[in-house]
């Protein structure tokens, strides 16, 4: 039994040690690599996201769009209210 | 008239099980398990196939029961010894059945994990750990519990080679469950799976009680976004795709270097994750080992692992051990991985939300969105998701190595 239990604590500390020290080394890669790339590699060129915007800038919503939204926002304010931006959050 | 009856009632397996009623109680672990995936919700995709697989297994003349082999390979059916090692894959077949057959070939060969890893790999994204790479470490620390409950298990009288794939399961990992058991304790294949997959499943439960039990409100509330914004990170990634194709390369050459047992999950784990990022040109492979393959590996593993679980091989003391043990091995996984990330606030100026430690087992994505909830219980713009995954991805490597480690020294 005490020689089981000296291999079970044996695994414990050589099993931690292990995975702690593999995953430190993937740390590390990883910040080299994020380094290494980079210094070498070009950058990675990211769409731009279009904005939507109605009154000021390009508008990308469509009118059929627009038209639902004035006509839910009448509906609910009885008239009232109007529609002077519709902005993506 | 009455001897045709009586010949009949021999014919079913009515008479063996009404003589053993520890059928009937397999019958009901098999509904319990197709009821929990089908009416719950709980790990459908394993629990049905591994439900239905003890469901057939039970049936006394269905030969759908698996047979485990001595270590020497000798298995004893109906009086009549065979040895395993001895026989083909149609000797098999037709001597010992089916799901032998299908076992002896997919799972005894440690052919299945590996497939389903490079699965999962392929389905992973490293994208949130690269970002992330400091909090990567607490997939270590969330080990702990593998090599706690390995020596809780061997003061409660299991093997060495049992109490390992008993403290596998903290790792929160399936696959390496299996994989760890297939080498080194077969025997106890079914219910270290059933625990395995029953725990993944209760990770909504088992995470929040355990960070309640060990965190405060104010730690919970630590925003890693203000963290960020207060310590903004040194280097920013220019170019996500190519670190993304070169990183499973690189780790996969690493972990071979230094755990060389770990290779068969890790490896397969990386080459899936690797046809993924490579985008376009290997879109077909991708489309391959995520769907097809994936789910194949899947119905075959559920299917063996449930008829692994006999009445012989299930009911008794030992599968009681296994479900206690192994929710200790997740419990303290859970908690090895807090309390590193609060002996880390104790040293650095940048702080860390304590539950990206407690994701630091495997059960990804499940184990992120849990934290993410609670993060965001206690203040709703804190959301964790992204930093939790690191963590919770590097567990899936953790875990990994870990299990390599014990295949490495025990089998």
């Amino acid at each position: 039994m005490e020689n089981v239990m000296g291999d079970a604590l044996q695994l414990l500390v050589v099993g931690m040690l292990t995975v702690f020290m593999i995953l430190l080394i993937v740390i590390f890669l990883g910040k080299g690599l994020i380094a290494l790339v980079n210094k070498f590699a070009p950058a990675e060129q990211v769409p731009q996201k279009k904005v939507a915007a109605m009154g000021g800038g390009v508008s990308v919503v469509d009118a059929q769009t627009k038209a639902i939204i004035a006509a839910a926002v009448s509906q609910l304010t009885g008239g009232k209210g109007q529609v002077k931006k519709i902005e993506k959050v | 008239m009455v001897e045709i009856f009586q010949k009949l009632y021999e014919m079913t397996a009515l008479s063996n099980i009404i003589a053993d009623p520890s059928f009937i109680v397999m019958y009901l672990i098999a509904f319990l398990l197709l009821y929990l995936g089908i009416v719950k919700h709980y790990e459908p995709l394993l629990l049905i196939p591994i439900g239905f697989g003890v469901l057939i297994a039970n049936f006394p003349g269905g030969d759908m029961g698996v047979l485990q082999a001595a270590e020497d390979g000798t298995i004893v059916k109906d009086g009549v010894a065979y040895n395993i090692w001895e026989m083909s894959l149609p000797a098999i077949a037709h001597d010992l059945g089916l799901m032998n057959f299908l076992y002896y070939m997919l799972i005894k060969t440690g052919f299945l994990p590996p497939v389903i890893f490079m699965g999962v790999g392929a389905l992973t994204d490293f994208g949130p750990m690269l970002r992330n790479l400091r909090l990567a470490i607490f997939g270590a620390a969330a080990q702990f519990g593998i090599f706690l409950v390995l020596i809780c298990a061997v003061l409660m009288g299991f093997t060495l080679k049992e109490a390992a794939s008993l403290g596998i399961i903290g790792g929160a990992d399936g696959p390496t469950a299996i994989f760890t058991t297939i080498k080194l304790a077969p025997h106890l294949l079914g219910p270290i799976a059933i625990a395995a997959y029953s725990y993944m499943a209760l990770v909504p439960v088992i995470i929040p009680l355990v960070v309640k039990l060990t965190c405060s409100k104010k730690e919970l509330m630590i925003n890693m976004k203000d963290q960020d914004k207060k310590f903004p990170a040194k280097n920013e990634i220019k170019n996500m795709r190519v670190i993304k194709i070169i990183f499973p390369i690189a780790v996969t050459t690493i972990v071979a270097i230094f755990v060389p047992t770990a290779v068969s999950l890790i490896g397969m784990l990386m080459f899936g994750n690797l046809l993924k990022e490579i985008g376009s040109d290997t879109s077909r492979l991708f489309d391959t080992i995520s769907n097809s393959i994936m789910n194949t590996a899947t119905v075959f593993l559920g299917l063996c692992v449930g008829a692994t679980m006999t009445a012989q091989a299930f009911l008794n003391w030992t599968t009681i051990g296994i479900i206690i043990g192994g929710f200790l091995a997740f419990a303290l996984s859970i908690t090895a991985g807090i309390s590193m990330v609060k002996i880390m606030n104790l040293f650095v100026k940048k702080k860390i939300n304590p539950l990206i430690g407690a994701t630091g087992l495997s059960a990804v994505p499940m184990a992120s969105r849990v934290c993410n909830e609670i993060a965001t219980k206690y203040d709703p713009k804190n959301h964790v998701l992204n930093y939790c995954m690191s963590s919770n991805i590097s567990g899936v490597i953790g875990s990994a190595v870990a299990a390599g480690v014990l295949i490495k020294f025990l089998s």
